[in-house]
């Protein structure tokens, strides 16, 4: 491949020291710098948390840091926060994968297009400004509750506060269907009218077309839009840390209690043991996320 | 017809409902921040509050320089390397889009607790660091809508015919190709923009301050004025986000995980 490169300029008449010099300015100016970019602020800061997990506070080799990892509060910390990641999932996805489905299939162009461009605008708020939107919106004296009030609603009528476990999973829900609209759409575009005119033409029921064509060729996607959603609520950090101010046990929002000195613990590294329980949690459901995007690209595109 | 109206009933139905939905929050916190308790008014009074306060402005310009600082480096260490690998079919180019990936695999919690152990002290006194950082969180969106971007026009077949024509190599990245990959990379560059705008996590856990954890701040003596901060900064980063909106048209998987 790269050989047939450095001689395709040749064949057009450029002296074959100008692709050569191209080849190597490319390499020198497009790739070198961004590796060293990335080696220096992304793959070294990584390499010194694993280091120092493994350490105690003398420097020497250590695994009590992942042992403390699997003991209280840290364990239910990880069961909360995986619970969080899947629940705010499951409510985000289903609801999500129906609006793309409507709106891929029965909307028009222009529909689609605005629909795309509102989703991928909501699916980046979040952080602090959501918080505190969903607080007045929300909140006991918010707009929306009071609004909901005179409608005969009353969302505090249960034990529903905002500040819980319950509330979180209901913010999240403001960029997560965005999010889910977003990924799963091209998923469902991709099932070609062709297809379904096929499927009836030899005779197939529109049962028959979903259970054997459809819904075999858009659970994968299903799955990885479900995982990426996971990812982005288990590592979710600012938005439930503005609204519980960091009461809730998820380890986010451990780790940040710790780095600001919130906390005492006997262990200087138990942070980094804690954020790298973090990487393999999300690595898990990111890697097959962009695996499973990859192969699906093929046929969506 | 008639018809063709009836099946769109159901998607009509759950526009209303997401429309709504998306709304209702939005629009009750900006009643909300309008609110004057001591004369039952409405009023600009919480708004005008922030405004008036010298860490409003000084906090902006320090988001907005750090934003830009990222921006700046996506477009010199990313630019090249996506039009580089877009010009060919470089082995490379595989690996390259696994590694502008990666930071979607590591929680951002993570990294800055790596960027606080890792980097020196003269990096750490330095709050501009933290545009560097910003542009590692923003390579996957900003590597993946310029590669779209990119793909979608031949730009080797055009270099190539610059060349052939007798441009050099200079004249051929100035005048051929600059204008071709504008619209793209101008997306890919206010991605990264309203992404460091708006970051908060990597900020506050390195103890830096910018106007999002500034806003946080405030909430605590104001809340009402953290409110209305919060209204201000959705509704300026709405509009940045549908400028990009403007600029190209959605490309899929565009979205952020940062931030939330």
């Amino acid at each position: 491949m790269q050989k047939s490169e450095a001689t395709h300029l040749d064949r057009k008449g450029t002296p074959a020291w100008g692709a050569l010099t191209g080849r190597l300015l490319g390499l020198l100016l497009g790739v070198a710098p961004l590796l060293v970019f990335m080696a220096v602020f992304f793959f070294w800061p990584l390499w010194s948390v694993l280091w120092a997990s493994f350490q105690d506070n003398y420097g020497t080799f250590s695994l009590g840091n992942y042992i403390q990892v699997f003991q209280e509060p840290y364990l239910s910390a990880f069961k909360n926060s995986i619970g969080l990641g899947l629940i705010s999932a499951l409510t985000s996805s289903i609801p999500g994968a129906i609006l793309a489905y409507l709106i891929e299939s029965r909307g028009s162009e222009r529909l689609r297009r605005l629909v795309a461009s509102v989703s991928s605008v909501l699916a980046n708020t979040g952080g602090v400004p959501l918080a505190f939107m969903f607080i007045a919106a929300f909140g006991m004296e918010g707009s929306a509750t009071m609004l909901l009030k005179n409608l005969g609603v009353n969302i505090y009528a249960g034990d529903f506060t905002l500040f819980s476990f319950t509330g979180i999973v209901f913010v999240y829900t403001y960029f997560q269907i965005p999010m889910m609209v977003i990924v799963f759409s091209p998923a469902v575009h991709g099932i070609r009218r062709e297809w379904q005119e096929a499927a009836r033409n030899l005779g197939a029921s529109r049962l028959q077309f979903w259970s054997n064509v459809g819904i075999p060729l858009i659970f994968p996607s299903f799955i990885a839009s479900f995982l990426l959603l996971f990812a982005s609520a288990f590592s979710a950090f600012a938005t439930a840390r503005a609204m519980s101010s960091g009461t809730i046990a998820l380890v986010p929002l451990m780790i940040g209690n710790l780095v600001d000195g919130n906390v005492f613990v006997d262990s200087f590294n138990l942070g980094k043991a804690l954020a790298m329980g973090m990487v393999v949690v999300s690595a898990l459901a990111m890697i097959p996320y962009l695996i499973i995007q990859r192969r699906a690209a093929r046929w969506q595109a | 017809m008639r018809n063709l109206k009836l099946a769109s009933l159901p998607m009509y139905l759950s526009l209303v409902v997401a429309a709504v939905y998306v709304l209702l929050p939005l629009l009750s916190a900006a009643e909300f921040s309008l609110r004057q308790p001591a004369t039952h008014n409405y009023g600009l009074k919480h708004y005008i509050w922030f405004i008036e306060l010298p860490d409003f402005a000084h906090y902006l310009i320090l988001s907005l320089g750090l934003a830009l600082g990222a921006a700046a480096l996506v477009l010199v260490l990313l630019v090249p390397t996506a039009v580089w690998l877009n010009l060919g079919g470089h082995k490379l180019r595989g690996f390259i889009e696994f590694l502008t990936l990666l930071p979607l695999v590591i929680p951002v919690v993570a990294l800055a607790i790596g960027a606080q152990t890792s980097l020196p002290e003269f990096a750490q006194t330095n709050e501009f660091v933290l545009s560097f950082i910003y542009a590692i969180l923003a390579l996957p969106y900003a590597y993946r809508t310029l590669d779209t971007g990119l793909k979608a026009v031949p730009l080797k077949t055009i270099t190539e015919a610059a060349r052939g024509l007798g441009a050099g190599w200079m004249r051929t990245i100035l005048q051929v190709v600059t204008p071709v990959v504008r619209s793209t990379v101008l997306s890919a560059l206010f991605m990264t923009l309203a992404l460091s705008l708006g970051e908060f996590t990597l900020t506050s856990l390195l103890h830096w301050d910018t106007f999002t954890t500034w806003v946080t701040t405030m909430s605590q003596s104001n809340i009402l004025g953290a409110i209305a901060l919060s209204v201000f900064s959705l509704v300026a980063v709405f509009v940045l986000l549908m400028l990009i909106g403007l600029f190209v048209k959605p490309a899929s998987n565009q979205v952020s995980m940062e931030e939330n």
